[in-house]
């Protein structure tokens, strides 16, 4: 009995060790956000990698934004930084602007699979520090506005709004405290969610991120203050991010809603109303555009032990770019692209206005200490929506602050 | 032979050093300086190198790449100074003390009420005591979450209770009104810190002997007289241990802030440990943020020898 038992555990022992491959695997770590919301790009492909059954496999790790960079620089700081990670693009200047990540220029050149020309240029630009290409855009995304058609309908409201003042009288109309509707949501987040919903008014009216106490920019705080003041926006978007803030749009109880493509498919599911997008309001009719540049880029950290794994890797993600959009609902950052119908009329209908909304969006930097650059922007944001500022003051000193980081 | 060799093995072992500490060990004072140095070394590496390592880096210039270095570019007392010269600096300070001396207060008040309250003995008093717990062994992240549903402005349970009883009108968003928003955090944390307060008042309360209360009340003293001249001397030392580790359990406290206002809204509910929090691992000034931690290292310091003097004399007593 025992030698058998014994025989049985040495013929497993064997049976195991056949089965382990000749080759040893390289192990390629990636990083992403993707995965802790719902499924997404970065989690999929990486399984579907691995599927394959190449001599590289993926060790995928999905870490929550909030998280990421600060896990991302203390793996660096140890010596345990990933192989791969896909970082927000403000934050990208952070590392290709310190040699974090390898410079891929000479890669790119030889690759058959990535071309810049095929990149919209400011997602291009994020990813480029001093003439140098350090990684390469994942997908990009914008905002727009969101607006409940049926509520529209029953106020007699026939078009989105177009202007800012328009904006505001469309709020007025629209919201409904009986019912439990405000006129619009958005995010004012203490959080770099504040400042990519904010930065496209301060651009709208003429300024940028070196230049934000301008009339214009004032203007704009004036009205986000005054949807507050006046509730038409609930106080809660002050620590409401975009998501939370847009759910509340999805279950009827608010009539618009400043966000993202991201929000599509969980709209189509969950919004019991006919809905559409439109590009966000000017300052002026038919004044200057602007919006967001949101998405993410992959970067190779300099740290890696293989480099070339790593290359191929990227390649595998950037090869699969066409599938971005009808299964994930983001926007490849690719002006070669021709994004296929999805068959859902609402999703495809506000793509249109996403790709087009796309086109005025202004990447945040690139500038390695975009971070506090940021948080000088929501901070104003904040001190002017809670009444401790004017939205004057709180402006002026947030440019004082930029001066001094700027230089 | 026997006994005449004895004495000279003896004198062998003692002379050779390797054996003398071994048999020190065995049944001497090196067994009593090894039982001390374990912790001692285990302390000096995972509290004391940290904490020194945190100083340094507060007179340092930190940057992604040297964050896992010792040495580093001087910087003299520059952090120190444009932590103070922070626009919110001032208002961290006060929400700092709001924060702290709130909960403490509330904690304090509150557990000692109820460690009273559960002292009488009636039915069932030692398990709902027990429930109490409860609160104490939630995570704090946990317990943020559910205090953000009910602070929640819209929809928050709160609200719909204070609207129901007829005390507010308009729903009050303790999240985002720069008013409320640190209250908010506070009364979480009065909530959370509860059941520790009530526990350690409670084994304070038990270990006063019953025959004080009845020599004092056949001396004709009532109840109020009774808990001024016998519960609250021999107290004396359980509630300066309590209050102790109140104020450090408080300044340590951090996730009830991401979980319920983020510091916000315009930083009106950033405190101490949170800012330090913020420029280190979101604004990535990890300089600045240890020296926020430096300054509140000495309040803790000053908390930790009022603790330490509390229960020495408890020792004593």
């Amino acid at each position: 009995m025992d030698k058998a038992t014994l025989k049985l555990g040495g013929l497993l022992l064997a049976a195991t060790m056949m089965t382990a491959p000749a080759t040893a695997q390289t192990i390629v770590k990636v990083w992403s956000i993707d995965g802790t919301n719902q499924p997404g790009v970065s989690d999929t492909l990486s399984k579907e990698f691995n599927e394959r059954g190449g001599d590289i496999q993926i060790e995928y790790r999905s870490i929550p934004f909030d998280e990421l960079v600060n896990e991302a620089l203390r793996a660096f700081a140890t010596g345990n930084a990933p192989d791969i990670i896909s970082v927000d693009n403000p934050d990208f200047a952070l590392f290709s602007s310190r040699g974090a990540f390898l410079d891929i220029t000479d890669r790119v050149a030889n690759s058959d699979v990535i071309d810049p020309a095929n990149y919209f240029q400011g997602p291009l630009n994020s990813v480029t520090w001093d003439g140098k290409l350090f990684g390469v855009p994942k997908y990009t995304d914008t905002i727009a506005l969101f607006y409940n058609k049926d509520l529209f309908e029953a106020a007699g409201i026939a078009e989105p709004p177009k202007t800012w003042d328009e904006l505001l009288e469309t709020a007025r109309a629209l919201n409904d405290p009986a019912n439990n509707v405000y006129g619009i949501t958005f995010s004012a987040r203490a959080g770099e969610e504040g400042t990519f919903q904010f930065l496209p008014w301060i651009q709208m009216s003429g300024g940028s991120y070196g230049e934000v106490n301008g009339p214009g920019a004032v203007r704009a705080l004036e009205i986000w203050k005054t949807m507050v003041d006046e509730r038409l926006a609930s106080q809660d978007v002050l620590s409401l991010g975009q998501w939370d803030s847009t759910g509340t749009f999805n279950t009827g109880n608010a009539a618009m809603a400043i966000s993202g493509p991201w929000e599509l498919n969980r709209m189509v599911e969950d919004a019991q109303f006919d809905w559409a997008v439109a590009l966000l309001p000017t300052d002026t009719d038919g004044g200057e555009r602007s919006s967001a540049l949101g998405g993410f880029n992959y970067g190779i950290f300099a740290t890696t032990q293989n480099p070339d794994a790593a290359f191929e890797v990227l390649e595998f993600f950037v090869s699969q770019d066409e599938r971005m959009f009808p299964e994930f609902s983001s926007l490849p950052a690719r002006n070669d692209i021709v994004l296929p119908e999805t068959g859902v009329p609402l999703k495809d209908a506000a793509l249109q206005v996403f790709q087009e909304q796309l086109q005025y969006a202004q990447p945040r930097g690139p500038h390695p200490e975009w971070q506090k650059i940021s948080k000088a922007i929501y901070d104003a944001m904040q001190a002017a929506l809670t009444g401790q500022q004017t939205p004057q003051q709180a402006l002026d000193q947030a440019q004082q602050t930029i001066a001094g980081i700027l230089g | 032979m026997d006994i005449s060799e004895a004495p000279a093995v003896n004198s062998r072992r003692r002379g050779n050093p390797v054996s003398r500490i071994l048999s020190s060990i065995r049944d001497g004072n090196g067994f009593d300086i090894l039982l001390v140095a374990a912790p001692l070394v285990f302390l000096v590496l995972l509290a004391g190198l940290p904490l020194i390592y945190n100083v340094l880096m507060s007179f340092q210039q930190v940057d992604m790449f040297t964050l896992g270095a010792w040495i580093r570019p001087f910087a003299g007392f520059d952090n120190y100074i444009s932590v103070i010269s922070q626009p919110e600096f001032p208002l961290v300070v006060r929400n700092t003390i709001i924060f702290v001396v709130g909960s403490m207060a509330g904690q304090f008040v509150l557990g000692f009420a109820l460690a009273l309250f559960f002292a009488q003995n009636f039915p069932g008093a030692a398990t709902i005591r027990g429930l109490f717990l409860v609160s104490w062994v939630m995570p704090g992240l946990v317990v943020g979450a559910i205090w953000s549903w009910i602070l929640a402005g819209d929809f928050g349970v709160l609200n719909a209770i204070l609207r129901s009883l007829g005390l507010i009108e308009a729903a009050i968003f303790w999240k985002s009104d720069p008013n409320f928003s640190i209250w908010a955090v506070t009364i979480a944390n009065i909530w959370l810190g509860l059941a520790f307060n009530m526990l350690l008042l409670s084994v304070g309360l038990a270990a006063i002997p019953k025959e004080l209360y009845e020599a004092a009340a056949l001396d004709g003293a009532n109840a109020w007289k009774r808990f001024l001249t016998i519960t609250l001397p021999m107290m004396r030392p359980t509630i300066g241990a309590v209050l102790s580790l109140g104020l450090i359990g408080t300044l340590q406290q951090f996730d009830l802030f991401p979980a319920i206002t983020e510091g916000g809204p315009a930083n009106s509910s950033t405190v101490a440990q949170y800012w330090a929090w913020q420029m280190s691992f979101t604004l990535y000034d990890f300089a600045r943020g240890a020296t926020i931690s430096v300054m509140m290292f000495v309040l803790v310091l000053f908390a930790s020898i009022l603790y330490v003097r509390s229960t020495r004399s408890e020792v004593r007593g």
